[in-house]
């Protein structure tokens, strides 16, 4: 990176630190380091939701998805819209009439301890692990394409946020995820026109649009149908119902029961202004994803005209390239130069008013991108088989590979800025939320209730710096047991969300249904969800993973029905 | 649960949030069918 680039770096997270650290008003009781003192406008909410979710991974893996798959990816937010009316109708006004600090605090009141334990356990486990990852996962990337070491850039991407986040609880997360996405929404757009505006003379924003979409980049909407004709594809990953349903119940999930989201929109100033913040969420989410989708798209028309790497994670393929496998590399990397020459001589004769390189051409260069895609598949056979540690797909890595290799001096650091800033706002979100439940739902229910507000203020600053650290560690032992983890932790969150959900569903609508059965459906769930999930990892069965939600959600509630009619039958408990 | 139904921001009713959410999906997945024609 050049010193432009740097200055540009250090100073965005200066300002992050010391904002952050300046709105660290200090707080005087757990309401006020967990929840803002309940005092936070809507649009507060709406910028902390967003924030939390928009990892650094979402602004780089979203692209790269684009580029290699298209653009359905957006249907995996298509039960969201849907999911937040739901939320505002049922769990969102009861969280606040009940005054809550976690969502977990209800399941004790509606069941019992041990069903306010178990799914508090099970957040923990699953987010505790996940935002080591996403510490890890933007940490890799950057330590691949710009050569720093793995385990001090893991420590500047887990560690500067601790000081804002230890010292100011929930008040400073929210006003730095509010500066953050600003930075983060500028610079992305910043780099949108960028690529448009390297593309040749006369080509603009719509000609690259026509040349993604006639080589099928701009598939939104796919049904999930077998290309054999043979029915529904359970394990198609992203089609227009496994968004709508999977991703609806996700949402919901998410949204109502994961202590990172309900953490964020706790901390309104009333339940309208949290119900504000969550709909307009639903209703902005699609529009920017197809967004950032399309930036992907452009990068892929930009490559049509210029040569494009063979595999886009410049170190592995190094790695790869001095193996016992030197020679295939070669052969491949050969052929699929070729290929780039040809492709880019095509595209010399493209004339945008022509609207079209002709149809010859264009069913040539369909045939050059479908070459080039098995070429750049046989290379990932090879780095898998050569045993090299490191991811062997590159889908993230395409995104920032384009900015360091094209973007001017300064957006280079300005856009490493934003996967910094973008990675802050969620994993802060994450430790906040981690420490809250550590806090309230077990530190106090298990080792010391009768804390003083300053004790439990200062109890819970160590938690949260516990919670940093811990998430370090995570990333560092990441690094040496090798990148597969990372795809496998990406999924975890389905295997308890579908569960989780469940037995708030149990809680809301069935009322009858008491403690014993809802929690030993939920273990039972658990172990279902679990074992499905290695069926269709091993591919005995084939299922996205996006239906594990609805498949936990379901199994929760028919369980709990049959032990409450049952072995149940005769049990007691507390109702809300 | 009555008690939690009440007060749907900006709007009348929650029916008119659920019709909102609907209809405006509705409208994106026929815009990107459209837009995935258009440009193909």
């Amino acid at each position: 990176m050049s010193y432009p680039d740097w200055i540009v770096l250090i100073a965005a997270l200066l300002v992050i630190i010391l904002y952050g650290v300046y709105k660290s008003r200090s707080s005087k009781s757990l309401d006020g380091y967990f929840l803002s003192d309940r005092e936070m406008p809507w649009w507060l909410i709406l910028l902390s939701i967003v924030g939390t979710q928009a990892s650094a991974i979402t602004f780089l893996s979203a692209p790269g998805q684009a580029y290699t798959d298209g653009m359905r990816f957006v249907q995996y937010y298509f039960g969201l819209p849907l999911a937040m009316v739901v939320l505002c109708v049922t769990l969102v006004p009861m969280f606040h009439r009940l005054k809550l600090y976690t969502a977990y605090e209800y399941l004790e009141q509606r069941f019992d301890l041990k069903t306010r334990t178990y799914t508090t356990f099970l957040f923990l486990l699953q987010r505790g692990v996940s935002t080591g990852v996403s510490v890890y996962a933007p940490s890799i990337i950057l330590s691949s394409l710009l050569g720093w070491n793995i385990y001090v850039t893991n420590i500047f991407m887990g560690g500067l946020l601790i000081i804002y986040t230890v010292t100011g609880g929930a008040r400073a997360v929210a006003y730095t995820q509010q500066l953050q996405l600003v930075i983060v929404f500028v610079s992305i757009f910043i780099t949108a026109y960028m690529v448009v505006n390297m593309l040749p003379g006369d080509v603009g924003f719509f000609d690259a649009l026509r040349v993604g979409g006639k080589m099928g980049k701009l598939n939104v909407i796919t049904t999930g149908m077998n290309q054999k004709g043979s029915g529904f594809d359970w394990s198609d990953q992203y089609n227009i119902f496994s968004g709508l349903i999977g991703g609806f119940f996700l949402a919901l999930s998410y949204f109502g029961t994961d202590q990172s989201q309900v953490g964020r929109y706790l901390t309104a100033k009333s339940t309208r202004e949290s119900k504000i913040g969550l709909l307009l969420n639903g209703l902005v989410k699609v529009p920017m994803q197809f967004l950032i989708l399309l930036i992907g798209v452009l990068v892929f028309s930009f490559y049509q005209f210029h040569k494009a790497p063979l595999f886009f994670n410049n170190e592995m393929f190094e790695k790869v390239s001095k193996t016992s496998y030197s020679d295939s590399v070669k052969a491949i990397q050969v052929s699929y130069d070729k290929i780039n020459d040809r492709r880019v001589e095509l595209m010399a004769t493209f004339h945008p008013k022509n609207d079209d390189i002709g149809p010859a051409a264009q069913e040539e260069l369909k045939n050059l991108n479908a070459q080039g895609d098995s070429l750049r598949k046989s290379f990932m056979r090879i780095a898998k088989k050569s045993g090299v540690a490191g991811e062997t797909k590159d889908t993230n890595y395409i995104f920032l590979r384009f900015v360091i290799d094209y973007m001017p001096k300064g957006l280079v650091g300005l856009m490493i800025a934003v996967i910094f800033l973008a990675s802050w706002g969620s994993i802060a979100a994450a430790l906040n939320s981690l420490a809250s439940a550590s806090v309230v739902d077990f530190h106090k229910k298990f080792i010391n209730a009768d804390l003083t507000h300053e004790q439990d203020v200062k109890i819970s600053r160590w938690y949260t710096f516990f919670w940093g650290v811990f998430s370090i560690i995570v990333a560092q032992y990441v690094n040496n047991v090798g990148n597969s983890l990372i795809e496998a932790v990406n999924k975890l969150g389905s295997l308890f969300y579908g569960v989780t959900l469940g037995v708030f569903i149990v809680g809301y609508f069935l009322k009858w249904v008491k403690g014993s059965a809802v929690f030993w459906s939920a273990v039972v769930s658990e172990l279902l969800v679990v074992l499905i999930f290695i069926m269709s990892e091993n591919k005995i069965i084939g299922l996205g993973f996006l239906w594990l939600n609805f498949f936990g959600a379901l199994s929760v509630a028919i369980i709990a029905i049959l032990l409450q009619a049952s072995i149940f039958k005769n049990s007691r408990t507390k109702s809300t | 649960m009555p008690e939690e139904n009440e007060n749907p921001p900006i709007f009348g009713s929650w029916r008119n949030w659920y019709a909102l959410v609907i209809i405006m999906l509705l409208l994106e997945i026929i815009f990107f069918v459209f837009f995935t024609k258009h440009f193909a």
